[in-house]
């Protein structure tokens, strides 16, 4: 990467924060913009987000001018557990019910390193689970059905 | 398997009210019914005055019911959030939502689209209570009366500002209805709540403000606001001195209420179990102790006079939306 | 002498055996809950409210404030330990705190957090029984005009949160004022930026955006190089601070005790921006300011002093006016209702033993908190030891649970997903998440106090500079930009030759 002559994170970077505020941009102009004295519900996020898109162009020029770090490993595996667990849990915590939810959510995320065995991960879960249960349930009485519809018969 | 289950429950639990009621000729409560623990919907945030009502009754239909019930608060949307979650509930009695003059009446009203149908998606199950309204004033603003504000708002047209808990909230409107009445003029500013916007009226910040009668009856009291009038029919048993604002605006008339509604389907006699619970609670000294000093009255109804009043209701507020040009995406 | 009088009775009323054990039940719940990455006071004072039902009022409000400060103790150690902030106010410790546990110092960074908080909480609660009514009145006097101009010194220290590129975390501070936006516009209820998802009408959750780009990126982050590291800290030296530690920490402390002090009063946002605001000045006169993001002591001990200075204070508002300045004061409005007690200016007259109860309890509550913590302090540190494998399952569990616990709301959920991946990429890009996360914080109040203050004066601006307390204000500001900027342009040329980190 240092035989590049700029700095390819913070070209990253900029592109970013160009695209976010264009976002961000086109989203305003949908809204009623009012006038300074009187500002409507686009006014100010306007204004933000085109800073955002200077801003953005800033960093993108100034990457030119240095070389920089690389943006090192990228950690495609844990991504791809640990960002699914809290979705699954949303997913089920109203149908499976509280127990089953929390007990494959920890599951899910146990797989987030390779260092994981998949015995210890089950018993890990559901250790998790029997002491989640035992304070949240129980203890401070958190209003979540243990088992949901889904399970009940 | 768990469709027919349900269906065949409630078919012959149905079948067998039916012919009890035949029999003895008043509704027989639902056998077997709560045999879990009941989830109370308070479609509001924790700490505020549907809350607090909340509360109080789920506790003594716990004791009533036998078994727990909890109150859980899915705010968001204005009360909307909370209210489809119990209109797409299982419709078995265990999922119940506290419902209040802006779920079943002003919402839908207000709302270019709301995810629910206030009469058809929910069956009644009581009303609680009804908490009225108060127009309080800073003290620095020289009136004393409602004629008096009336007069000031008249002589000096867009001068005053009013204060209120939010865009479309049952506060915003009485003010509005206010305006309109009264044929006066007062710039609206909304807050995020009522507790923000009645510090800016202590403050000074903002001079007038419509305010649940429970929130600023201390600051009445020891005179940090001042009370012209409550926005009900008759006045408040806690404040028999203050007049009411339809004694100068001929007519006018707003209040908050609360009620307890389940997802339409739930089958009768549950709802009248439920109905039964609510009712015992609302009867009980220590409730209607707590009620009063909160300044809320304690009401409480039938299924079939709830949905009575919920429809009257929405025939009130209609016209007062539609004339204040209240229209929010 | 009214004060002792006044106080004598606060401290028999809260010294009573029963008092005493809800106020230390209150703490341990605290402490509890804070340490659970997610759960915060809220969910929990909300399951306690219908117990408080059968207290009597004085100890069901000590146990519901012990809960508060308690968790507010709590928040910092998961901060420290985990870089995983469950207040806002424990965001910044986590900035220093964290890099301070990696290397070792976990123990100390804990022991500087609970010393620095326990003198803070002792000294505020000490100006809440002597000014809480004079200082009422101060509060009034800020309108929608000074807290914007309030806002806009919050966001002008920003900038020295950041200790990389200033050009990014004005960038950084853009976007989290953006996402702030999120939500339903109070003045007309129109949806922006909601891509049509009725869950995120009332915006985005504070703990959700705070789990996904603190705590979530950092997993992430520790994901990275698996084959080398198994544990978060290989070693960890001295388990309590040095001599050396406690000199450093000394101003550090006092300064932010003051800051604090001063705007927890301030109901809405007050007491979240102390904590930023003591960081900036800390930056500001050390004479150390590279130290700053990684692990500078006087980066946890200013800030925890101030958040938990504020976290007092904001009892002002509430117990002198009826006025909650947070969710968690609401709620204890709430338990006051609930009670029968009409809150209220009337609250200190005619109920005296209440209102000097719950005052002395706080100090009580303060030295059970700094006396049960410290002896944690070696197990918590223990706790770092633990393989991360086995540490994240646990995390991501509590995180579920915790952020759904806000509101009940599943889409919180996806939204810690997608702003742990955000963090990620940001991290990754160099980016830093404190600024992001004062934006985000400020964004609502910001729009929110401009407008206001824009209607209230018919489209005048110069109301910001004709009303006294906010021309300071923007005075303020504007000197903070000049002492930021003036060095910093300094410090960017040298950086563009070196770069960041």
């Amino acid at each position: 990467m240092k035989t590049l002559a700029f700095d390819s994170t913070n070209a990253i970077c900029g592109a970013v924060f160009l695209i976010l505020g264009g976002f961000f941009t086109y989203q305003s102009l949908t809204l009623d913009l009012g006038t300074a004295l009187r500002m409507g519900p686009g006014y100010f996020p306007l204004l933000l987000a085109l800073i955002l898109m200077l801003l953005g162009i800033v960093v993108l020029v100034q990457s030119v001018r240095v070389s920089g770090e690389p943006l090192g490993p990228i950690a495609l595996r844990g991504m791809a557990f640990i960002l699914p667990a809290p979705v699954f849990f949303g997913l089920t915590v109203r149908g499976l019910g509280f127990v089953p939810a929390l007990f494959f959510t920890a599951l899910i995320a146990a797989f987030a390193s390779s260092r994981m065995k998949p015995t210890m991960a089950l018993m890990l879960a559901a250790a998790i689970t029997l002491f989640s249960v035992a304070v949240f349930s129980y203890a401070l009485g958190l209003p979540f059905q243990r088992f949901g519809p889904w399970v009940r018969f | 398997m768990r469709r027919l289950h349900l269906t065949r429950r409630r078919a012959l639990a149905a079948g067998l009210s039916l012919a009890a009621t035949l029999a003895l000729g008043s509704p027989v409560l639902a056998e077997g019914f709560p045999d879990r623990q009941i989830t109370m919907v308070v479609p509001f945030a924790a700490g505020g005055s549907t809350d607090v009502v909340a509360r109080i009754v789920a506790q003594k239909m716990s004791d009533d019911l036998g078994q727990q019930v909890i109150v859980q608060n899915v705010a968001g949307a204005g009360g909307n959030l909370g209210a489809d979650n119990v209109a797409r509930a299982e419709p078995d009695g265990y999922t119940i939502l506290m419902g209040t003059v802006a779920t079943h009446a002003l919402n839908p009203l207000i709302l270019k689209s709301t995810p629910y149908d206030a009469e058809k998606d929910f069956a009644p199950i009581s009303l609680l209570v009804v908490v009225p309204n108060v127009l309080i004033v800073n003290p620095e603003l020289p009136v004393k009366t409602v004629a008096e504000l009336v007069a000031l708002l008249k002589a000096e047209p867009g001068k005053y500002s009013y204060a209120s808990s939010g865009n479309g909230t049952p506060l915003h409107l009485s003010g509005e209805l206010f305006k309109s009445m009264a044929g006066v003029e007062m710039e609206h500013i909304p807050y995020k709540g009522a507790g923000p916007a009645l510090n800016d009226v202590i403050g000074n910040q903002v001079p007038i403000m419509f305010d649940n009668l429970p929130s600023s009856s201390g600051h009445i009291k020891t005179g940090t606001l001042r009370g012209l009038a409550v926005t009900t029919k008759e006045r408040a048993p806690s404040f028999p001195e203050m007049p009411t604002v339809g004694e100068s605006v001929p007519g006018y008339e707003t209040y908050t209420w609360n009620a307890l509604f389940a997802p339409a389907g739930t089958p009768p006699e549950v709802v009248a179990r439920l109905n039964d619970a609510a009712n015992k609670a609302l009867a009980d000294p220590a409730v209607a102790e707590r009620m009063t000093e909160f300044s809320a009255t304690i009401v409480g109804s039938t299924p079939e006079e709830l949905a009575a009043h919920v429809k009257a209701e929405i025939a009130k507020w209609t016209p007062v939306v539609r004339d204040a040009k209240i229209q929010l995406d | 002498m009214e004060l002792f009088s006044n106080l004598a009775l606060g401290f028999a009323t809260a010294a009573s055996p029963e008092n005493l054990l809800f106020c230390l039940i209150g703490v341990l719940l605290g402490t509890l809950i804070g340490v659970l990455p997610g759960i915060g006071a809220t969910a929990t004072i909300a399951m306690l409210l219908p117990i408080t039902f059968q207290l009597e009022p004085v100890s069901s409000l000590i146990m519901l404030a012990g809960i508060y400060y308690g968790a507010q103790y709590g928040g910092s150690t998961t901060a420290i330990l985990i870089n995983m902030p469950g207040e806002s106010s424990s965001a910044v410790t986590a900035i220093d705190g964290y890099q301070m546990a990696r290397k070792g110092r976990a123990g100390a960074a804990l022991s500087i957090a609970a010393l620095g908080s326990f003198f803070a909480g002792t000294v505020s609660t000490f100006l809440v029984a002597l000014f809480a009514i004079p200082l009422t009145g101060i509060a009034l006097k800020f309108g929608a005009a000074e807290y914007f101009s309030l806002m806009i010194v919050g966001l002008v220290s920003s900038v020295a949160l950041a200790h990389g590129s200033v050009v990014k975390a004005l960038a950084m501070v853009s976007l989290g004022l953006l996402l702030g936006l999120v939500g339903t516009d109070i003045y007309t209820g129109t949806p922006r930026f909601t891509l049509g998802i009725r869950e995120y009408a009332d915006g985005l959750n504070f703990v959700a955006v705070a789990v996904g780009v603190f705590g979530i990126a950092e997993i992430l982050r520790n994901l990275e190089g698996e084959k080398t590291r198994s544990v978060l800290v290989q070693k960890v030296s001295g388990l309590w601070p040095t001599r050396d530690d406690f000199r450093r920490m000394a101003a550090p402390v006092l300064r932010g005790t003051a800051i604090g002090s001063a705007l927890g009063i301030l109901p809405g946002g007050g007491a979240i921006l102390a904590a930023f605001a003591s960081y900036t000045v800390e930056k500001r006169v050390s004479d150390k300011p590279e130290e700053f993001g990684h692990g500078a002591i006087a980066g946890v001990a200013g800030p925890e002093s101030a958040n938990n200075a504020g976290a007092q204070t904001s009892f002002i508002p509430l117990l002198t006016l009826g006025i909650p300045a947070n969710p968690v004061m609401a709620l204890m409005v709430g338990a006051m209702i609930i009670q029968g007690i009409v809150p209220g200016p009337n609250v200190a007259s005619e109920q005296p033993a209440l209102f000097w109860g719950i005052i002395a309890s706080m100090w009580i509550g303060n030295l059970m908190l700094v006396v049960l913590n410290l002896p944690l302090i070696g197990l918590w540190v223990k706790l770092l030891t633990i393989p991360y494998y086995v540490l994240f399952p646990i995390i991501m569990a509590f995180c579920s649970i915790g952020v759904y616990s806000v509101n009940s709301n599943v889409y919180d959920l996806y939204a810690v997903a997608f702003f742990g991946l955000a963090g990620y990429l940001l991290v990754k890009l160099r980016c830093e998440p404190a600024p992001l996360l004062l934006g985000f914080v400020l964004g609502p109040l910001l729009e929110e106090n401009l407008r206001r203050a824009m209607i209230l004066s018919r489209g005048d601006p110069t109301t910001f500079i004709t009303r006294p307390i906010s021309a300071t204000l923007l005075l303020i500001a504007l000197a903070v930009l000049v002492i930021v900027f003036l060095p910093s342009v300094k410090a960017k040329r040298e950086e563009v030759f070196q770069e960041e980190d």
